[in-house]
This record gives structure tokens, C-alpha cells and sequence, in this order.
């Protein structure tokens, strides 16, 4: 089982987190054309690579939070807050 | 009878359009037997009303004992992660996420989560406890005149409080084969350089989501409190008794704080 | 040694058994009676059930699998294919390392009717047809044939008896965290623990035996000496954590090393999940077999097998042997058979050319061919040709293992995880001073890894050249626990398989319970030699865990299982409720009678326990914002004191969810989920505050079992709230349909009250602190026992919102169902400027042509169609389907909501609903979902 280390809580067994799946970008939901949307919906890109996903510590900070994660040999190189909340951070006076 | 739940709006909420409480009274007869209240964990004999609450007062002088400690007051307090009220929680230095630390009233100050801080007190002590920190947090918020909720205002933070009491089950593990025990039933490594007194985290015990908070006893003893949802309560105790088999567990009465 | 030792030990029961040994771990004062295949027998503590079977003179163990062969023992460890007995109804025990017990039933397994007489060894003579591949291809067609195929095996079937009402036995497991985890006992892995422990680490020392001290247990003096002086200097040392008797079994991602234990008082076995900074694999070596013909008579074993049975257990292995011997291990085991009293009858010497072609002998060895055409009389055949390297731990960690011809043994290649370290035998040979030197440095440098300063030095083993020798001119077997022989290989190699991995695949080579220990290096030497290329170039198949077999008892554990219940949960057992388990909650399903609970609750007034739903306390000034995110329907003008019904979808417009969302102050709401769906929306609203809008000020509480929830309802229910209710008017005008007040309930502060309705009856929702549950509960039945209050369960609840239409959630919608075909057209505002799902709603309002959910009635009233029964149209096109159905008490007659196509919805049509039984019966499409009070003139009196 490999190890997640979780922004806040540092290293947990990965059996307490949710993989929530690839991080994407919310499209515009009255400007976004269907095939848009369905992309945000269905589509994942799947590398043999690095790939950003959104991850939740269910049974910890109850934390969702952005792992960068290599799908090959599943080493995790970070794990930090969700975009939104690093802009939000980032833009406050 | 245990006034463990008050209306928290009156601290919160100062101008309503409606209010939910009506003031008028209805001609009812009130029940004449006064409420009893009991923990999901069914008490071992024998049996007292403390407090209103129904606790076991078994004792037991194992040296690996379990007690419930559900009718302790629980109050659960929300403020931003890196606010006014988070570095003067406790009415100290702010209690950080991950530490628990004993206020001079005896009331425990968990920081249960990121921005998140958990009280427990004696029975009975919610209400007060939760005003007292709404309070706090009112004083410490510029511009959050009589309500510690106030929107606008760059030097204003949002801070709630609510009473936990009857939603979650609480019980305490105590003795120095409590890391072993807790070894059976939970991944988190509870040795002293990495988990010292004073730890909490929450994490899977049993497989049930459970704020653990590493709470010795003034001996020295390794304690450890456990909190959960109270529907799983009986869930834990059991689990925690079936894996202390092994180091004779005992399960002793309500301790209290 | 003297031959004195020798003299005079054989009591009738033993006639195998030496005098006492040096080295030996058996405790003669303790004599341990068991039955071996229901005879009486005897043996020492300290014995393995095998050592104390060979003392008795057994040299049958087993039958083999496939071809039911005799079979002896081989290598007399763990991994001994020939050896798994049936103990009591425990099945597949490793009888040469499992330890004696008294009184134990130790039967022998592939045997009918007995081990002597095995008529199945008829195989043997039909093996043309049971040859490699058998299994592959006999599965691949044809297919009719399959069930006469699996009579036939199913009687072959390999292994011992599963008893189905055995008692599962007590499994226990257990976390633990060290900096460095060390797999094998032996010198270098001891010495590894002992230099981690040194630089502070927590270690925790594995080993397969029941004893520390790897090969030196059964060596020479000398090396006995050094393995207890390790033993007290690991003993002595701070943070190391000793399991014997134990075995890592696997190597996961970040060091997740899974051990099985064996000795754990009052557990039959034990499985510790290990967190470990770094691995240390120092399994040292296993002995290889050699292929000729007749290796697998009973009477044929290992050097290494010798060395363990005389020195451990004092268990002389034969009478008259020969020995073909290609290394010093082999030449001391010479030594070890002349101490135990063996007559020596050759010592062939493999590293000048001497060979042995041929075993002979019907049960057990007689007669032994050699090389050069001679034949050598004897019941003993001792080999020892060559070693390999055990790494599968290394491999389960990236590795591939790579060939070296001169020491004729597979090296770690190097492209392991950097977090693990092989050490010892593994790497190399030496003196047991280099061993040592290099366990030494092993340990030092796992404890330093991932600290900063620089990496102590590892010291270089060399390698010992060997000669390669694998098979002689003969064929034998080259699996044991797989019945392979290296004939079957060639047979493979000329059927086209031209890789070890697919070899692997067609014969079940390196499959068995051995898992390629014994056999996987003569396999791939065989297949070279059948594709004319180089060991090297074959390399080998990937090893994966598990180790070593492990027990489904030990993965299972302690079983956890998450049962919730409510305040009133023992009221209702109490009142013969009968359970209905709903994901993790018990729930009261009905009282016995659920149409007379109906009626009760049309007439008078029921409770019915609603603890499950799901209640999330929502406080701060964006609550609104965030209600207006996840619900289809507007929120802003929520008034303090109402509620209001929502249904939040996926962001597929698929419905999610549905409650109702009350607001008890200005900045202060509660949410109710359905009951399945609390953690789902739990999480659902936390994903939107914290990864899209962090601005939002919105705490967020989950408050489900804080209040155990209850529903009064019937004409009668204000009545009996009116009794127990301290400040709240309860009149219709104060307390309307659709809103919230909070007051005292039955002496209980903070008790939160909805007037909702899902029975369609005017109903109350009351929401009590948890702990006063089971009281306030109790005080209704009390005061309203002149009123006819009864409890209604769970049934009786599904029966009235069909009559009322209102749909289920997962019950009247699926994984496809959005928002308008759940005929949510009055409650959907596309008007809304964003809200989870809406493109998709656009889109769907916009395409229209989906199926639409219905109130649908049988037209004979007695029928009640299955749910997920299909409706259709002519003979082959599906148009819809039921999705609740029930006889409903109150209309006396059967009632429906079910899925049908667009051009079905108008109200009266006919539409052809199958049975399961294939009768089709009309039901008609009626104009609204609701059966009964369709204006809801009952629910807001």
C-alpha cells in the first residue's frame, strides 16, 4: 500500500485517503459546448507519467488536496492545498 | 439534569426575521419523568444517573482498562486555519492542529483538524463552553459586534460553534499496553518520539473514522481517548475490547475529565 | 564425532532415532504421542512433525499431485514439496517445519483410499494424457465438455480437505513501524539488526525458523557457537524486535512489508502489516535439486536435508547412501551421515565428472545408476549440486535477478527500490567472518538511509565459483509440488513455447505451493537447453507475492464490521422489529404487520424511527450561496423558521440526492440527506467549498447521529406533540406546512421540529439530541397511548410514499437518471446563473426523447408487478420499466411509478407491462405520481 502524505496531516497509509481522480479545470457551465463539458466529465488522460489529482483524506483532515504522483512507479514527488485555495491565498491583500 | 443543549442562535444570530423558538407557551403537560441521558455504549453494572447521564460506576484496578466517556461535553469549534481565533484558541497561544492541551478549568483543547479545535469538559459544560469560545473569538474579530459570525469587513473572521455532545462517542484507553493494543486496530505509529502526549490525530481505529488524542494520566500512564460518530460508538468499544483480550483488559465506570 | 554417539539409541517407535547430538533441538525428556494416518506414534518437543514421522522410519509422506507418486522428503524445510500433511482439519500444513503437538491427527493428503495403496497412482500410467498443458488446453474447448471434465478432476484435486463447518480459528493482525525490517535470522541478518540497532534504529528481525541462526544451527561447532553468541547479543540490544517462526511474505510499494507469524499465543496466525523506512533481505540460500531420473523417489533428498535432520533433530536419514557432491556443504553432509552411523556406499564427486544417471526402486530408493553404467545398492541418495538465491523479495521490489555462469546462480541485478538491501548469501559467499562483516555494513547503511551524511560502505562478496549443474543425461522432475518433469518443458520448447513466461503458463512449472524455491533455476536451465541458448539469455519469470502460501484466515484478521444503530435500536428488537440493514445501519423494516401500520398512520398516529438520515449543520454567511450551488432550485429567499425540498444533482445532471434544507437562523441551516446518501453529500459539499469556492464563509458539521430523528405522523400527531411540547404553537396558522421551530420535547431542551410529510399525512419531523432518544421516544407512546400511537417501520414508510409518488432516490432513479426525467421539471431553475449539472439539464430540457418517471396502476387491481419489471411494446422493444410496486392498504389496490418512453406519458394510456413469469398485463399511466391525496390536502391540515 503506498504511503500519501497528506498537506496537513504528513504521511498516512492511502487506504484513509479517496482518489478522487485527475484535477480539471471546472469549464464555464453556461459558456462550456457539450463536448466541453463531457471532456471534463468523461474524458481522463491517463499518462504513464507524471499526472496532478485531487485526492480527499476521508478518514483524516477531511482535506481534499492536489498529489502529484508519477502512474508508473507511483512515487509521489508533492502533495499541496487545492488551486483554488493556493490563488485565493495568493491574492489576498 | 444536564443542560447540554442550549440554543446556540442567541449567540449567534441577533437579528432574525423569524424567529424558530416561539416564546408563547402551548397549554402542554410536560412528562413528569425527567429525561434520562444515555451513551450509545451500553453501561456495565453498575448503573448511576450522573449529571442526567446513565454511567457505569464499575471500578477495576487492571492495568489496561476501558471506560466510556460519551457524557463528557463535546463542542466543536470552526475558525480559519491561520485566523485571530487560531492563535489564541484556549485563551493561550492558540492550540495547534495535531496538540491537545488541559486549560486550567480542565476543559481539553484538541486541535482536531486544520481550523477545527475540539473541546471536551465535564458533562454539562457545553453550553458554556461554546459561549465562552464564541466569545473569545467575538473580542479577538474587529467588527463582529455580539456575533462571532460576521461577513465583510477585511479584518473580520468567520467562527462557529457547535455543540457535539450527543453526536459523537467518546472513550479512553488507559495503560502502558495501550500502544500494543492500539497496534491491532490502528496504522498509526504510536511510538513516544513520534506520537507523544499531547498528540491528536484522527485517522482509522477499526476501521472507523476516530479522533485519537494522546492523553496520559497525571501518573504518567499512556491514555488514549478515542472519539467517533455515536452510532458506532458500541462498534469501538467492542473492538477495542476483542483486541485487548490479550493484555486483560478491564472495562472500568465514567472517569470523567 | 564418535560412533559411540550412535550406539544404543533406537527405542521400537524410533528406529531412526540418534543419540544425542550436539546441535539437536529436541527436548527428550517431553515425549509427544500424536497418530499418523491413525496409528499410534511418537515423537520429541522440539520435533517437526516430519523429523519425528522419519525418526518413526516413515519415508512415504505424500502421494504427488498429478501423477500420485510417492513421495519423501526433499529438502526437510518450510518449502518441502512432499511434506504437506493434513493436520486435524487443518489442510496443507508444512509437516517439516510445523513443531509436534500432542494429541494431533497428522493424516497424510492426495491419498485413496490409502497411502500404501493410492489407486490414482493409475495416473502414472495414462500420463501421456495428463501431460503438459493438460489443464490449458483440456479449458479451451470444447465447452460442453467442461462439466465432465471437472468430474473427473475435481476427484484429482490437489491438496488436503477443507472441513465447511470448521470453526474459523482466532486470526489476529497488527500494525508495525520500524526504521529498518530485516527478512532472515541468519549471521548476516542478524548482525544487519544488530548494526541498525546500534545507530538507533527500530528493527524488527524475521525469521522463517523457529530459532535464530540460519545454516549455523546445523553446522559445524564453530558455527553453532557464533549463532549463540548472536542470538545473545540480539537479545541483549535495544530495539530489536525478534520474530521467529515467521515470514515476510511480501514487499509492497513504500516499504510495506506484510509478515506472517506463526508462534502467537492463543492465535493460530497472525498477520502484521510492517511500515518500514528500509528492508534488509538476507534469506541466505537454497539448496537445488538435481534432475535425473527418479529424482522424486522417496529415499533421494539434499545435502542440506541431511545436515538438518542429523544435527537439529538426531534423525538418521538412511541406512546406506551415496552421495554426489559438487561442493563442501555436500562433502560436510558426508561427515554428518558417518556420524550418524550411515554406511557410506559412494561419494561421487561431481566437480571430477562423476554423475548419477538413474534412481530405481518402486516405493522407495533400492538402486542407484551411475555415470559410468554401474549400479550402486542403497536407500539413500544425498545431492548437492549448486544453490539459489531466494530473491524474490528483491524482485517483488523491481528487481531482475541476473545469471552468473561460473558461480552458477542467479546475482540481484541492482535496479531494486533504493530503500531495500540485500545482504549476505544473497550477494555472494565468504568466510562467515565476511558474512558477518557484510551483514554488518548492510544494517549500518539501511539505518542511515534517508538520513543525511553519506552512506557507509558496503563491502564486496565474492563469488565462489560452482560447477553448472542442473540436469543429468537422464529426465526427471523438475517441480515437485507441480508433477513437471523436464520432459514436459522440452515437450513445451517444441510446442513453440519459446519463453519461460508462457512456459510457466502451459505446465504450471514454479507454480506449486513451493513457488519456484526449489525448482525455478533446473526449469529455466532446461529451457535453455531445449532453445539452445544461454541461461542468461532465458533469464527468469517475474516473482510476485505472496512468498510463501499464506492462510485466508491470516488476511482476513480480526473481521471489523461498522454496524449502526440508533438511540431506539434496543426499543425495537424488544418489540420483535424485524432487521433491515441498510448499508451500515439496522434499521426496524416492520413490527410484523406493515398494511396495519398504514392504516394506523392514516387513522391515528405512528413513529417511526428516521435516525439514518443524514443531517449536516451549515453555518456562516455563504450558506445560501452554497445551497444554490448544489441544489437544482433557488435558496436566497429562504425565510428563518421554513424549509424548503431540494434535489441536488451529479455534475451529469444525474440526481444525487434529495431532503429537505431548513434555515434556524440567519447565517444557520440544517441539511437532511437521505440516509445512504450522508457521506456522499457530505463530501459532495466539502469538494465545492474547499476546490472551488474557498471564498465562501460555510462551516460545515455533520450532526446525522447528534439527534436521533423521529416521525410522527397521522391525523392524530399534533394531538400527541401537543402533549409533550413546551414552547411552540402547534396550530396550523404558528407552524405551517414546510417549517422548522425549535422547543422542548418530553422535558428534552433543543429538540428541532419539521413539519414535513413524506407519508403524505400531516406529520412532524422531530430531531431530539441523541441521548434523550430512547426517552422522548418512550414519552410518546406514553401520552399517546389513548390516540393509538404505534410504531411503523421502514416497509410501512416505502408503502405510503408510493401511495403519496413521492420517488427514492437509487430506488425510482439510477446511475442515468437526470433531473427532468425524474419529473423535476416544477423544481429545476435553469434560470439560475450556475448550479452542479446545469449544462447537462440545458441539454436535456433542450433534446428531450428521455424517459420520464410515471404513476402507473395494473388494471386488474390484484396484481402487483415485481419491481424491475420490463414494459414494452410488440414482442421484442423495451419501453420502460417498474421501479417501486406494492398493494397499497389504504386504495386496496396495486400501485406503481415506473419509467416509460416520451410517447407514454400521457395520462390513461395502456402500456404492456412482462412479469418475470412473461405474462403481460395492462397498467395504466395516471396523471399524477401521487396515488392518494394527490393535492395534499391530508399533509397541510
Amino acid at each position: 500500500m503506498i504511503q500519501v502524505s497528506c498537506p496537513w496531516c504528513g504521511p498516512r497509509n492511502s487506504s484513509e485517503f479517496r482518489y478522487v481522480g485527475e484535477s480539471k479545470g471546472r469549464p464555464d457551465p453556461n459558456a462550456a459546448t457539450p463536448e466541453e463539458w463531457r471532456r471534463y466529465l468523461y474524458v481522463k488522460s491517463n499518462p504513464a507519467d507524471w499526472a496532478t489529482e485531487t485526492w480527499y483524506h476521508r478518514a483524516g483532515c477531511r482535506r481534499f488536496f492536489a498529489v502529484e504522483r508519477h502512474t508508473v512507479s507511483n512515487e509521489i514527488r508533492e502533495t499541496r492545498r487545492p488551486a483554488a485555495q493556493l490563488r485565493l491565498e495568493g491574492g489576498a491583500p | 439534569m444536564a443542560e447540554s443543549t442550549e440554543n446556540t442562535e442567541s449567540t449567534e444570530s441577533t437579528e432574525s426575521t423569524e424567529s424558530t423558538e416561539s416564546t408563547e407557551s402551548t397549554e402542554s403537560t410536560e412528562s413528569t419523568t425527567s429525561p434520562i441521558a444515555r451513551s450509545s455504549i451500553a453501561p456495565v453494572p453498575p448503573v448511576e444517573i450522573v449529571e442526567g447521564w446513565e454511567v457505569s460506576r464499575r471500578t477495576s484496578d487492571a492495568a489496561l482498562t476501558l471506560s466510556d466517556e460519551s457524557p463528557l461535553g463535546k463542542v466543536v469549534v470552526h475558525a480559519p486555519e491561520r485566523g485571530v481565533f487560531a492563535t489564541t484558541v484556549g485563551g493561550g497561544d492558540g492550540v495547534a492542529f495535531g496538540r491537545a492541551q488541559r486549560r486550567a478549568d480542565g476543559v481539553l483543547v484538541i486541535g482536531s483538524s486544520p481550523g477545527e479545535w475540539l473541546y471536551l469538559g465535564p458533562p454539562g459544560c457545553a453550553a458554556s463552553v461554546l459561549g465562552a469560545a464564541l466569545a473569545s473569538a467575538a473580542s479577538g474579530a474587529a467588527g463582529g459586534a455580539g456575533g462571532a459570525s460576521t461577513a465583510g469587513g477585511a479584518s473580520s473572521e468567520h467562527v462557529s460553534a457547535v455543540d457535539i455532545t450527543h453526536g459523537r462517542a467518546l472513550i479512553r484507553l488507559t495503560g502502558s499496553a495501550a500502544p500494543r493494543l492500539m497496534a491491532k486496530i490502528c496504522a498509526i505509529d504510536l511510538d513516544d518520539r513520534i506520537t507523544p502526549n499531547g498528540t491528536a490525530l484522527r485517522t482509522s481505529v477499526a476501521k472507523l473514522v476516530t479522533d485519537v488524542v494522546r492523553d496520559d494520566t497525571a501518573d504518567g500512564t499512556r491514555s488514549y481517548l478515542l472519539h467517533c460518530d455515536r452510532s458506532s460508538g458500541q462498534v469501538l468499544f467492542d473492538a477495542v475490547l476483542d483486541a485487548g483480550i490479550e493484555y486483560h483488559i478491564d472495562i472500568a465506570g465514567f472517569a470523567t475529565i | 564425532m564418535s560412533a559411540t554417539r550412535v550406539a544404543g539409541a533406537q527405542a521400537t517407535s524410533a528406529p531412526m532415532r540418534l543419540a544425542a547430538q550436539p546441535g539437536e533441538v529436541i527436548d527428550r525428556s517431553r515425549r509427544l504421542a500424536f497418530t499418523w494416518n491413525g496409528r499410534p506414534a511418537e515423537g520429541f518437543a522440539g520435533d517437526t512433525i516430519a523429523s519425528a514421522l522419519a525418526a518413526s522410519g516413515v519415508r512415504v509422506f505424500s502421494r504427488s499431485f498429478k501423477y500420485h507418486k510417492p513421495r519423501g522428503l526433499l529438502s526437510a524445510t518450510y518449502h518441502d514439496p512432499n511434506c504437506t500433511l493434513q493436520v486435524g482439519d487443518d489442510p496443507n500444513v508444512r509437516a517439516a517445519h510445523r513443531r509436534l503437538s500432542a494429541g494431533i491427527a497428522v493424516t497424510s493428503e492426495n491419498t485413496w483410499p490409502s497411502l500404501s495403496f493410492d489407486v490414482r497412482s493409475a495416473n502414472r500410467l495414462v500420463s501421456r494424457f495428463l501431460g503438459a498443458g493438460f489443464y490449458y488446453k483440456t479449458f479451451i474447448k470444447p465447452q460442453r465438455l467442461w462439466p465432465a471434465y471437472e468430474k473427473v478432476l475435481a476427484r484429482f484435486a490437489p491438496g488436503g480437505i477443507v472441513e465447511p463447518d470448521s470453526p474459523h480459528g482466532h486470526f489476529d493482525k497488527r500494525y508495525v513501524h520500524v526504521e529498518v525490517c530485516v527478512a532472515g535470522g541468519g549471521p548476516a541478518g542478524m548482525t544487519a539488526a544488530l548494526a541498525a540497532a546500534a545507530a538507533g534504529a527500530r528493527v524488527l528481525l524475521v525469521e522463517e525458523e523457529p530459532e535464530l541462526g540460519g545454516h549455523l544451527r546445523y553446522g559445524t561447532d564453530a558455527d553453532r557457537a557464533a549463532a549463540a553468541e548472536l542470538r545473545a547479543a540480539v537479545a541483549a540490544a535495544e530495539g530489536i524486535e525478534v520474530m521467529t517462526d515467521a515470514v515476510v511474505t511480501g514487499r509492497y510499494d513504500d516499504n510495506w512489508v506484510a509478515v506472517v507469524q506463526r508462534d502467537v499465543p492463543g492465535v493460530f496466525e497472525r498477520l502484521c502489516k510492517v511500515r518500514a523506512r528500509t528492508l534488509v533481505v538476507a534469506p541466505g540460500l537454497i539448496e537445488r535439486p538435481y534432475v535425473f531420473e527418479g529424482n522424486d523417489l522417496p529415499g533421494v533428498m539434499l545435502s542440506s536435508a541431511v545436515a538438518r535432520l542429523v544435527n537439529l533433530y538426531a534423525v538418521k536419514p538412511g541406512q546406506r547412501a551415496v552421495v554426489l557432491s559438487a561442493n563442501p556443504e555436500g562433502d560436510a553432509a558426508v561427515d554428518d551421515l558417518r556420524r550418524a552411523g550411515v554406511e557410506i556406499a559412494r561419494v561421487l564427486d561431481a566437480r571430477t565428472g562423476a554423475n548419477v544417471v538413474r534412481a530405481e526402486g518402486g516405493r522407495v530408493l533400492r538402486r542407484v545408476e551411475l555415470g559410468d553404467g554401474s549400479k550402486l545398492d542403497c536407500d539413500l541418495l544425498v545431492t548437492a549440486v549448486g544453490w539459489t538465491a531466494p530473491t524474490s523479495l528483491l524482485n517483488f521490489a523491481g528487481d531482475r535477478p541476473v545469471y552468473d555462469p561460473d558461480a552458477a546462480r542467479f546475482f540481484p541485478g541492482g535496479q531494486h527500490a533504493a530503500n531495500v538491501f540485500p545482504a549476505g548469501g544473497l550477494c555472494g559467499d565468504g568466510s562467515l567472518d565476511e558474512i558477518v562483516a557484510h551483514g554488518r555494513a548492510v544494517g549500518a547503511a539501511a539505518a542511515a538511509a534517508g538520513a543525511a551524511g553519506t552512506r557507509p560502505p558496503i563491502p564486496t562478496l565474492a563469488r565462489r565459483p560452482h560447477p553448472a549443474l542442473f540436469r543429468s543425461t537422464t529426465h526427471g522432475t523438475v517441480d515437485w509440488s507441480e508433477d513437471v518433469s523436464s520432459k514436459d518443458l522440452l515437450a513445451a520448447a517444441k510446442e513453440g513455447y519459446d519463453s519461460i513466461e508462457l512456459v510457466k503458463r502451459f505446465t504450471t512449472v514454479t507454480m506449486g505451493p513451493s513457488q519456484g524455491k526449489l525448482e525455478s533455476v533446473n526449469a529455466v536451465a532446461v529451457m535453455s537447453e531445449a532453445l539452445h541458448q544461454t541461461i542468461a539469455e532465458t533469464g527468469t519469470t517475474v516473482w510476485r507475492p505472496p512468498y510463501v502460501p499464506i492462510t485466508l484466515g491470516a488476511l482476513a484478521g480480526r473481521g471489523f464490521e461498522n454496524t449502526r444503530v440508533s438511540p431506539m435500536h434496543g426499543w425495537h428488537v424488544a418489540r420483535g422489529a424485524r432487521p433491515l440493514v441498510a448499508g451500515d445501519w439496522i434499521r426496524p423494516d416492520h413490527y410484523g404487520d406493515p398494511a396495519a401500520e398504514v392504516n394506523n398512520v392514516r387513522t391515528n398516529v405512528g413513529l417511526i424511527d428516521v435516525t439514518p438520515l443524514g443531517k449536516l449543520d451549515l453555518r456562516g454567511p455563504d450558506v445560501a450561496k452554497l445551497l444554490g450551488l448544489v441544489y437544482v432550485n433557488k435558496w436566497a429567499k429562504l425565510a428563518v423558521g421554513a424549509v424548503r425540498y431540494g434535489v441536488m444533482c451529479g455534475e451529469d445532471g444525474v440526481v444525487l440526492d434529495d431532503g429537505v434544507t431548513g434555515r434556524l437562523g440567519d447565517d444557520h441551516y440544517l441539511m437532511s440527506t437521505t440516509s445512504s446518501g450522508a457521506a456522499t453529500v457530505w463530501e459532495w459539499v466539502e469538494n465545492w467549498l474547499q476546490t472551488e469556492h474557498p471564498e465562501w464563509q460555510v462551516h460545515v458539521t455533520p450532526v446525522t447521529t447528534a439527534y436521533a430523528s423521529m416521525n410522527i405522523a397521522g391525523p392524530k400527531s399534533r394531538e400527541l406533540l401537543g402533549r409533550l411540547i413546551v414552547g411552540v404553537d402547534l396550530s396550523a396558522e404558528a407552524f405551517p406546512y414546510m417549517h422548522v421551530r425549535q422547543g422542548r420535547v418530553a422535558g428534552v431542551n433543543g429538540c428541532f421540529l419539521w413539519r414535513i410529510g413524506f407519508t403524505g399525512e400531516l406529520s412532524y419531523e422531530l430531531h431530539v439530541p441523541a441521548a434523550y432518544g430512547l426517552h422522548v421516544w418512550e414519552a410518546c407512546f406514553t401520552a399517546g397511548a389513548d390516540l393509538g400511537v404505534a410504531p411503523f417501520g421502514v416497509e410501512a414508510q416505502r408503502i405510503m410514499r408510493l401511495e403519496k409518488g413521492h420517488f427514492i432516490v437509487g430506488q425510482d432513479t439510477d446511475g442515468l437518471t437526470q433531473a427532468f426525467g425524474a419529473d423535476l421539471d416544477w423544481l429545476v431553475k435553469l434560470d439560475k446563473d450556475d448550479f452542479a449539472g446545469k449544462p447537462e439539464l440545458v441539454w436535456q430540457q433542450a433534446a428531450g426523447g428521455y424517459q420520464r418517471l410515471v404513476g402507473l396502476q395494473p388494471v386488474d387491481p390484484h396484481i402487483v408487478p415485481a419491481e424491475a419489471s420490463q414494459l414494452v411494446e410488440g414482442a421484442k422493444t423495451i419501453v420502460g420499466r417498474i421501479t417501486s410496486s406494492r398493494m397499497s392498504p389504504t386504495l386496496g389496490r396495486a400501485i406503481c411509478l415506473g419509467f416509460v418512453a416520451p410517447h407514454l406519458t400521457v395520462p390513461g394510456t395502456l402500456v404492456t407491462c412482462q412479469l418475470p413469469d412473461r405474462r403481460r398485463i395492462p397498467v395504466r399511466v395516471t396523471e399524477h405520481l401521487a396515488h392518494f391525496d394527490p393535492d395534499g390536502e391530508r399533509l397541510r391540515g
